[in-house]
This record gives structure tokens, sequence and C-alpha cells, in this order.
């Protein structure tokens, strides 16, 4: 099946929800009007801008699937009806809604374009793929396909396709049937053309109203209804019937609905029915948890009628549309809160069991018994617990003698043949064997009269049971005969599988086949994309990660950097402040050493003078005094 | 005002009575292909009468204007969404005698009925700027008798807006400050305000005070339901229950109701207190349903019901609304059964005699202190009477015995017989058999409380009446879900009858042994249960009869549990015969397996049915043993 990427986790989806945005239109684009909705088909996302408050961050979605502006009608058919039509003709129940505020193109995404092959929607669609398969199912298969055609409006039910329009339907149950409509008329249809005029038919009975949003807006919701019969030889040889049902729904605008699905007249009946109070009880019974309550039917026709969308054996598809302009921001934002609600949609009906802590406490306790019985390699007899010792009574029944062993066993043997009957008759058997059946009727009749042993009473009833089978065969006959003439005049709506059907209807099956192989391909090719995509976007969070961490190393260093600079700078004015301080102290110094050098020289020259001249002096008075002396 | 008599005025007033009257009137009977026609022409003239208050009041308001204009203009309010709590308005702006005052109320009440036209043709973003238009002008005012009442509607539409948009917040801004506008309103003033209408009107057309008080007190009830509305949406159910309850009882108290359509409600609000285990109110609820649904008159005879459509139709309503009370009165009676049981059960499911004393002691203790007091009263002077007698037919308390729960009992099975004449089987197929479901619990719980064990087991046998010839008459494709809870509790009332078969069997006799009656009937019993089971699991199989590899979520249990239960019936039956010993075991051995086995598959599942996996699990380990004993014995006999 396609689509499924999880096949396992998104098998016990009931509910499929898809999303489809339509481009902008003439009147929008004229008007100026930007566009607001941005739709990624590979990551199925939908996110939407409100621009007039520019600090709102955007609003994103996810759905299993999405279509953008662009998106073709025959994509949208493949991927989201197909496996719905698919399960139909397996003998499932199916649905397919379109929801949405008016003007958003739900009746565009149902029905389309009928003329241009292109642009045909769903529904036309589903018709050339049923007689597609119906058209390649084998020779020994029959079909049956009906049609039905009706609208909700003002929570009265039309007959789209029926002969006098004003008169209202009733929508009833019966055990065998289900929900149905009383007097709906119902088609037969051969192919698809047939399919497609019948629609065309009741199409122009639908109520469209014009107004300033939308030029046709669809004022009810409608129910397209197709019925397939078809039997095939089984295994066992026997012919298996099996029925599918398809609805398609194209709902009448979401904001027209309000709460309570209401449409037309009685809407407007409630004049405004935001001041309405009759949604009271809509509130009320969202208080109620409705496990063990009762909430008076407030349904409305809508939701009785496709009651049984909802569970085990249906499979319901939703297309959600919107509208991509700006000025619908709000309601686009509440129709995808919907749908993203509309996934957890279930059925109600649930197994209330009983909780039995009793019974498995008392379970336990055997076990226990058996268990140590098994120990003890004690006899055990066929049942356990406490049915083990009564099996001994029951083998001294056989050997119970006398009159009571044959009343019973004549009684039994009553009984079983009656059971036999009972179920020979549902099963519907043939009129040969319903002769034989008389037969033997009457043949135990007698044997039961002959047997005057038997207590009257129980004769009595015995007979009682007898005749009311025999009435019941009676019945059976003639339900037969009935069945024979419905037979006869349904064999011929009857329609052979593999007979050529397709005539006109080839092209559009061959077209939607063709697109499902285009979009096979393409979905692979989206699917590497996609993985691709991620790759690249697991890269380059790696890369930004790496990165950013880098980065911020770079900035604390750079930042380090800086700092050691500046100290760098400061010490480096500094050094040669003190270079330029020293240099002016030892310059000082040079020119005094040089002063005092120059002093010391003189000093010192002068000393030496001094030295010598005292030298000199004394030397000359030692001369003087030696030679005085001398 | 000199221009208020001029002819302009009096043009002004036509217009905006036209538009009432288009809006009102004439738009419900527009074509279905042009459906906002009279919606649309209505827009047109608002849209006139906005324009010319605008022209002419602004000319002759700035001539003379010298008191307004020392009154600052005040600030604007915020774009959308409102401050929780804003109840400046009653002491800042303008008055609303000033001229200014008035000018701002009239343009705010245009403003107002072009946003309500605009949500009403689906332009709901032009709506909104509508509204908060009016929102703005009405800033500029202090709340008066002259205003309130436009204070209040305008925000009621603008929660109904948000709430629709799932905007809940906004809404709730919007709706609680109009029920503190209103309370405090009252508080301070209270007089009957003018409607909005009024702006637009002689004087000779003026409202009665009763009038006035009538409109102005039916927007405040609309402003609690849609508050009730929001605290639902939050999950604030006991708040949004008391919003319900006042929403009602003011309709009851205005006398502005539909009596089916409020008995309804009633009937449903009696549903919630009954979950919350209030009975005294869910019985206050229900008989008031009763009282009020009775008047809407009688129902139209069959004969009248053939010869007009209108009287049809309501004998189809009539009838159907009803029986829907009446099936609010089985789930009351039901409901208070099925807590009484569990309140009085021992661990194994019976009567445990301790706790019945002790509740019938609580209960004598709780009527000397005179017992609880009601917490909710509807009624009006009229009906107040008739509701304490329709009440007085059933208890609200829990019953403690027998008789008490049959009393309950019979009032249910009434309720089921009249519920069950107009759902009836041809034509309402779910609702027949939700009621005959319920029919078959209220025997069920009656069942717990009657000791002799024997009319238990016929209690039970009703029960499979009932339900058998149904389950087997549906379409299974089309009723798949009622069959599977049908065929469930089939299969389980078998059962139970069964294990009460046995128990009165080893009562009436000492000996251990059962005589071939009983051993028929039990073995009868036991195979009928477990083909129950057997065919609900069959209805989980594919159409070409493939077991599913995967159990969905709502059946995981079920399914785990039937497969426990038929496993352990065939290890129940009773046979002499050792070949049929042996297929029974080795049926129950497969049962077995197939719980074990799925679990171990689905590693998820075995929460769900923790136990029964448990016993399972020991039954896979011991039954091999004792099948191969048999087999042994088997072989030596030959």
């Amino acid at each position: 099946m396609p689509g499924h990427k999880h096949e396992k986790q998104e098998v016990s989806d009931n509910v499929k929800v898809v999303v489809r945005c339509r481009p902008l239109n003439q009147r929008e684009k004229m008007t100026g009007f930007k566009q607001a909705v941005t739709v990624d088909e590979i990551r199925g996302t939908i996110t939407v801008n409100k621009f007039e408050t520019a600090q709102e961050p955007p609003k994103t979605f996810t759905f299993d699937t999405v279509f953008g502006p662009e998106s073709k009608q025959l994509d949208v058919y493949n991927l989201t009806a197909r496996p719905i039509v698919d399960s139909v003709l397996e003998g499932y129940n199916g649905t397919i809604f379109a929801y949405g505020q008016t003007g958003t193109g739900k009746t565009f995404t149902m029905e389309g374009v009928r003329a241009v092959p292109e642009l045909r929607g769903i529904i036309p669609n589903s018709f050339a793929h049923i007689f597609g398969h119906i058209a390649k199912a084998e020779g020994d298969t029959r079909f049956l396909v009906r049609v039905s055609y009706l609208e909700i409006y003002n929570e009265e039910v039309r007959d789209l396709l029926g002969k006098d329009q004003m008169q209202r339907l009733e929508v009833k149950e019966r055990p065998d049937i289900g929900v149905y409509i009383k007097d709906l008329t119902s088609y037969a249809a051969n192919n698809a053309d047939d399919m497609d005029r019948i629609m065309t038919v009741g199409h122009k009975n639908r109520s469209v109203g014009a107004t300033n949003m939308n030029e046709h807006s669809s004022r009810s919701h409608a129910i397209f209804t197709v019925t397939i019969e078809y039997s095939e030889k089984g295994l066992d040889g026997n012919q298996h019937v099996r029925m599918g049902k398809l609805h398609l729904v194209d709902l009448a605008g979401s904001e027209r609905q309000g709460k309570t699905g209401a449409t037309g007249q009685r809407l407007k009946e409630a004049t405004k029915i935001n001041l309405s109070l009759s949604t009271l009880g809509n509130v009320i019974s969202a208080l109620v948890d409705g496990k063990s309550t009762h909430v008076p039917y407030r349904n409305s026709k809508l939701t009785r009628l496709l009651q049984d969308s909802l569970g085990g054996n249906s499979k319901t598809m939703m297309c959600a549309n919107i509208g991509p302009a700006d000025y619908n921001y709000d309601e686009t934002i509440s129709t995808l809160r919907y749908a993203n609600r509309a996934k957890n949609i279930k059925n109600k009906a649930r197994i209330n069991e009983d909780p039995k802590d009793a019974l498995l406490r008392q379970f336990q306790k055997e076990i226990e018994d058996l268990r140590k019985k098994l120990e003890e390699g004690e006899e055990i007899s066929g049942s356990e617990g406490s049915g083990s010792e009564e099996m001994d009574e029951g083998d001294d029944e056989a050997g119970e003698p006398g009159e009571g062993r044959r009343r019973r066993k004549g009684l039994r043997f009553v009984t079983k043949m009656a059971i036999r009957f009972d179920s020979q008759i549902k099963k519907k058997v043939s009129p040969d064997k319903m002769v034989e059946m008389q037969a033997k009727i009457e043949e135990e009749r007698k044997a039961l009269e002959a047997k005057l042993d038997m207590e009257e009473e129980e004769r009595n009833k015995a007979r009682a049971e007898l005749e009311k089978r025999e009435k019941d065969l009676i019945k059976a006959q003639q339900e037969h005969q009935l069945l024979l003439e419905k037979l006869s005049t349904l064999e011929k709506k009857v329609i052979v599988g593999g007979v050529d059907l397709l005539a006109k209807a080839e092209e559009q099956e061959k077209l939607l086949e063709e697109s499902n192989n285009e979009l096979e391909e393409r979905r692979r090719r989206a699917e590497q994309l996609r993985k691709e995509l991620e790759e690249k976007e697991q890269e380059r969070l790696d890369i930004e990660e790496k990165y950013t961490s880098l980065q911020e190393e770079a900035q604390g260093k750079t930042k380090k950097l800086k700092k050691v600079w500046t100290m760098l700078m400061a010490a480096k004015s500094e050094v040669s402040k003190i270079i330029l301080e020293t240099a002016g102290i030892i310059a000082v110094i040079k020119t005094g050493l040089e002063t005092f050098k120059a002093t010391i020289g003189k000093w010192s020259l002068k000393c030496l003078e001094a030295e010598l001249s005292r030298i000199y002096s004394i030397n000359n008075h030692e001369e003087k005094k030696g030679a005085c002396l001398c | 005002m000199a221009s208020f008599s001029s002819n302009e005025w009096k043009a002004v007033c036509a217009k905006f009575t036209n538009a009432q009257q288009l809006s009102d009137v004439e738009s419900r009977t527009d074509p279905e292909n042009d459906p906002f026609r009279s919606k649309y022409k209505a827009r047109e003239l608002l849209t006139e009468i906005y324009c010319s208050l605008k022209n002419f009041e602004a000319g002759d308001g700035e001539e003379h204007d010298d008191g307004e204009t020392s009154e600052p203009e005040p600030t604007e309010e915020p774009l959308d969404g409102e401050k929780p709590v804003d109840l400046d308005a009653f002491s800042r702006g303008w008055s609303s005698d000033s001229r200014a005052g008035l000018r701002a109320a009239r343009l705010a009440a245009v403003e107002y009925y072009l946003g309500v036209n605009h949500v009403d043709t689906e332009e709901l973003s032009a709506g909104q700027e509508h509204l908060m238009n009016c929102m703005k002008h009405l800033g500029k005012c202090r709340v008066s008798s002259e205003n309130v009442s436009l204070f209040i509607h305008v925000r009621n539409q603008l929660g109904i807006l948000w709430a629709g948009r799932d905007e809940t917040e906004k809404s709730q801004g919007f709706l609680e400050t109009a029920e503190s506008i209103y309370q405090r309103y009252m508080k301070e003033n209270g007089s009957p305000p003018t409607d909005m209408t009024e702006y637009f009107c002689s004087e000779e057309n003026q409202l009665t005070h009763q009038e006035r008080t009538k409109k102005f007190e039916l927007a405040y009830t609309h402003t609690l339901y849609y508050l009730a509305q929001v605290y639902q949406y939050f999950g604030e159910n006991e708040r949004a229950a008391n919003y319900c309850y006042s929403t009602l009882q003011r309709q009851l108290q205005l006398n502005q109701f539909n009596p089916m359509e409020w008995a309804l409600n009633a009937a449903t609000l009696s549903q919630y207190y009954i979950t919350k285990g209030q009975y005294m109110e869910g019985r206050h609820c229900l008989a008031a349903a009763t009282v009020i649904s009775g008047l809407a008159g009688e129902v139209p005879s069959e004969a009248a019901a053939q010869e007009s459509e209108a009287e049809r139709d309501r004998r189809e309503q009539l009838k159907q609304k009803r029986s829907e009370i009446a099936r609010c009165w089985i789930k009351y009676c039901l409901n208070l059964l099925r807590d009484a049981k569990k309140l009085l059960e021992d661990n194994i499911g019976e009567l445990d005699t301790d706790r019945q004393d002790e509740l019938r002691r609580a209960r004598r203790r709780e009527e000397e202190e005179e017992g609880r007091k009601q917490a909710l009263l509807f009624g009006s002077e009229d009906t107040f009477d008739s509701i304490a007698s329709v009440e007085e037919k059933v208890s609200y308390l829990f019953p403690l015995d027998f008789t008490e729960a049959r009393a309950i009992f019979l009032v249910g099975q009434n309720y089921v017989n009249q519920a069950k004449e107009h759902f009836q089987m041809d034509g309402f197929v779910t609702d027949h058999i939700e009621i005959l479901q319920d029919h078959s619990a209220l025997f069920r719980a009656l069942a717990f409380f009657e000791e002799d064990v024997e009319r238990r087991c016929k209690m039970h046998k009703r029960r499979v009446d009932m339900l058998e010839p149904i389950c087997n008459d549906l379409n299974s494709q089309y009723y798949l879900l009622i069959r599977r809870q049908l065929m469930f509790e089939l299969a389980e009332t078998y059962n139970e009858m069964m294990d009460l078969k046995l128990t009165l069997a080893n009562r009436q006799e000492d000996s251990q042994s059962l005589d071939n009656h009983t051993i028929k009937k039990f073995n009868h019993l036991c195979s009928a249960s477990a083909k129950y089971f057997q065919m609900f699991l069959d209805s989980l199989c594919s159409p070409e009869g493939k077991i599913p590899e995967h159990l969905e979520e709502d059946v995981l249990r079920p399914a785990l549990v039937a497969r426990f239960r038929v496993a352990r019936l065939h290890s129940k039956l009773i046979s002499s015969s050792p070949p049929v010993q042996l297929d029974n075991l080795n049926k129950a051995l497969e049962n077995y397996k197939y719980v074990v086995q799925y679990c171990e598959a689905h590693p998820e599942a075995a929460a769900a049915a923790e136990t029964e996996l448990e016993l399972s699990k020991e039954m896979v380990g011991l039954l091999p043993l004792k099948i191969n004993r048999l087999k042994a014995r088997m072989a030596t006999n030959n």
C-alpha cells in the first residue's frame, strides 16, 4: 500500500488525515492578499504565517500527507483515496471526507472539473478505479455496483437522484442492513460512464448558494455512496459474497456548522447560532464521561448516517482543505487544529468487560491443585478442578438401563435433528434438500407419535418444536422463492468480472494507473530526496555544532588574545616609558659622571700637583735638611 | 441636539428598523441559492447609517463642544484580546448623557450590528474588525445604564467568535470581563438598562422596564453559557457544570426556554452528576427534566399524526425526547446499583455483610444529622412541588439490601419499557440494543443482591434470553462493534450461570458427585460460553478469515481475555471419553499458548492482561504433563 512509511504503526489508524492547500484565486490576487501558507510536501508540514503581527512566530503542523497549491488531482487521488477504494474492493467500508472553510476547494477536491480528465476529482476517479478493477478481475467473479446520492440540508435528507426533490426522507436502521434511508433511490451502474451520468443528474440538484466568500458555496452535506457486491468461488468451491460500501462525503463549509453540524435553514432559524442556547446540550454532553451514561442523541443526521465509518471494519480518510491567503489566518489555523484532532477520532463502542478478579483467584487455586496432583502423580481425569469427580457419574449414564435412558436418547435425537434443520435452514438450502427435509420431518413426527412410552408432555413439546421447524421451513422456502425472483432481476444488473467495461473510462483508468506509477517513482525519488535532505540536515547540524563549538573557542581565544594584546601593549608602552625615563636619567648621570670625571681629573691633577709639589718640597726640604746635616 | 428631531435623524431610525427587520425576519426566507440576500441588504443600510452618524453628528458635535473635550480621550484598547479584568470602564471615560458619550455609544452600536452581520455571513475576520471598532468606541465611555447592555453584548460576540476558532484564552478574557461588568453594574446601579435598539427609535417606541430587563438578563445568560464552554474547554469540568446549571436555572427563572430542549439539557447534566457520584443532584436534574418536559404538552395521537405532517413531526419529537429522558433515568438506576455493589462486595465479588452493617450504621448517623444539603435547586414556584414529588419515587441513597436494590431496579425497568416503546428494533437498532444492554446490566446488578442462587441464575437467564436472539440476527458487517459487545456479554453471562449451577449442585448434594442432568446442563453452559468467546475472536479476523497479527488497542485486552477464557472453559468441560478429554485439553493448551506467544511477540501487550498472562504461562507448563498422563492412561487401557 502506498504512502505507508511505517506500516506497522499505521495499520491501526482508522482515520487518516491529509491537508490540501489551494492556490490564491483571481480575486485574492487582485485584492493583493499575501500567501500566508507554505506547504512542504516532502516533510509533510504546513506552516502558516501571520503578517500583521510580525512578532508572532509562524505555526507549523505535521500530517501524514500534505498537498501544496500545485498539487495535481490525480496525485491526490492516488495518495489518499486509492488505498481506501482498494479496501472497499476487499469488502471493507470506506469513507472519504472533504472538510474545511467555505471556498477552500472541497468540491474541487471531491468532484473537480469533470470535463477535463486531469482535473477530475476523487469521485470520478474512484469510478474509473472501481471499474478498472472489475475489468481486470477473474472471469468467474461477479459484481453488482449500485450508487445513491443524497444531501443533508437543514437536517433534512433529500434524494438527489429522486423524482421528487421536495420529499424528505427518513434515516432508519434495520438489524439486517444497518443504517439506511427509507425510499432512497439507488441505481445499478454498469460502467464508469453510467456512474458519471448519475452523478451529473444528482449534482444539478444540490443546494448551492452564492455568497461574498464563494460564488458556488455548497450549502449542504452531500454523500455519494457506492455499494459494491461481488461473489467469487472460494477454495471450498462455494460462491462467497462480499460487500463493501464507499461513502464520498462533501461537507458544507466548516464555519457554517459550528459545533452542531447544522446546515442551511436550520442554522438560519437560530438566526445567530452563536446566540442560540440550543447548543447548550453540546457543552453539557462534553462534560459527561460516556462510559456508563447516556447522552441524549444530539447527533446530526450526518453522524448517524456515517456511524459505522469509524468502526472496526471501516477505513476513513479526511481531506482538510485550506486557503492560502492571509486574511483567513484564524480559520486556517482552526481547520488545521481540527484536522490534527481528527487523527485521534475513534468509535466509542468498546468492550466493557466485567472485571473478574474472583474468577482469576479461583483459577489460581485450581492451578495450584493441578500442580500438586501432577507432582503427586495422582490419576487425573479429563476435566480438572471442580469437574474432575463428576466424570465417573457420566460413565454410569451410558450403562443406565430402562425407559429413562431410551427417553433421553429419543429426545436427544429429536433435538439434534432440530438443530441440524435449524442450521440447514439458516444456510438457505437448495429446494430438493428442502423437500428431503420435509419428508424427514414428517417421518420424525410419525416416529414420535409411535413412541407411546414417551411422556405426554415431552412429546407435545417435541411436536411443537417440530411444527415450528416445519413452519420455519415453509418460510424459508418462500424466502427462497422470493430470493430467486430477486436474483433473476438482479442478475441482469450483475457484471461479470473481466468483461471489457473500460470503453470510455479506459482512458481515465489508464491515466490513473500511469499517474500512480509515476507517483510511485516520484515517491521513491521524494523518499530518497527526503532521506538525503535528512542526511544533509544532519550533516549540517553536525557541522553547525562543530562550527559553533569552534566559533565559541575562537571567540574565547580572540577575547583572551585581545586581553593579552592590551596587556602587552600596556606593558610595552610602560617599557618604552621606562626606557625613555631611564635614558634621561642615564644622560643626566652621564653628564654628572662626565663633570664628575672632569672634576675628579681636575682634582686628581691638582692633588697630584699638590702631592708632587709637596713631595718636591719635602724632598727639597730633606735635601735641604740633609744638605744641612751633611 | 437639534439634529435629533430633524428629518435626517428620522431617516436614520427608519433605516435601522428596516435593517433589523431584514436581518432578523426576512433573512429566514432567503432563497437557497442566495442565502444572505437580506443580510447583505441589511449590511448596506447599516453602513449608510454609520456614514450619516459620522457626518452630521461629528459636525455639530465639534462646534459646540466645551465640556467634553476637557476630559481626555481614554487610551485605546489593545488590538485583539482583552485584559482579564478591565473595570476602569466604570470610573473613566465619557459619561453617556454627554453628547460625545451618546455619539460614541451609537457608533459603537452600529459597529456591533455590522460585526454580527459579517459573522453571520461567514466573513469572520471582517466581523471581528467591526466588533473591535465597537470596543474602541465603547472604550471612551463610562459604563452606565444607557450602554452597559452593549458592553456585554459585544464581549459575548467576541467571546464566541474566538471560541469558534479555538482561541479559548482570548475568548475567556472577553467573557469574564462581561461577567464582572454585569455583576458590578447590578451591584452599583441595577436599573433596567437601555437596549441598543433603543438608540435608534423614537421616544414613544422605547422599551418597557420589563422588556429591558428581559433582554439584558438574556444577554448575561449567554455570557454564562459561553463561559461554561470556555471552562469545559480548559477541562475545569466542575466549574463548567456549575455554569451550565446557572444557565439552566436562569432560563427557567426568566421563563426563557423551550421545555423539551431544557428538559433534555437537564437530563444530560444529570449524567455528569451521576458520574461524580452525586446522586442527589443527579436525581434532582432528572426530576426537573421529567416535570419540565411535561410542559411541552401531550403527545399527539396517532390519528392526528396521520392527518398532518406537522403533528406527525411533533409526535415523533416528543416521543423521542421523552424516551431520551427515560434513558437517562435508566442510567441513574443502573449506576446507583452498580456503585452500591462496588461498595458492598468483598474480594471475590460476593456481598460483604460487615461492609453492609457498617454502611447501615453510617446511613443512620447521617439521617440523625439531617442529611446532606442539596446543592442544586431548579424550579419556579409552580414547578417546585411537582419536581419534589417525582424525586420521591426513587431513592438517591445506595441500596444496601435486596429489597432496596429491587425498588431501584423496578424503577429502572419501568423506564426501560418506556424507552423501548419509542426506540423499537425496527428503525432504531442501535438505540434499542443499548437499552437492552442496560436492562441486562440492571439484572446483573440486582443479581448481586439476590441471596437465593437459583433465582440469581434465573436473572442471568433473562439476560441471555434478551441478548442472544439479537446477537444472532444482527448483520455482522454493519453492527460489528455492537455484536462484539453482545458476544462478550453473552459469553460472560453463560460463564456466570455455569458457576452458579455448580455452586448450586455442590450445595444441594452432600456427596461429591453430580447427577447426569446437572452435568449436561453444566457442559451446555460451558460450551455456550466458549462458543461466544470464540465468536468474538472470530469477529476480529479479516474478511478472508485471517487472525490479525496485531491486535488494535481497543480490542487487545478483550481478545487476550477471551482466549484465556476459552482455554479455561475447554479444560472445564466434563467428559467420560478420554479422546474427547484429550481433544479439550489440547484446545485449552492451544489457546493458552496463543496468549503467551502473542505477548512474547508484542511485549507491550503484556501489561494489558498481566494476571491472565501469568496464569497462561503456568498452564502452558503444566498442561502438557497432564496431556501426557492422559495419553499414557489411554494407551494402557487399550
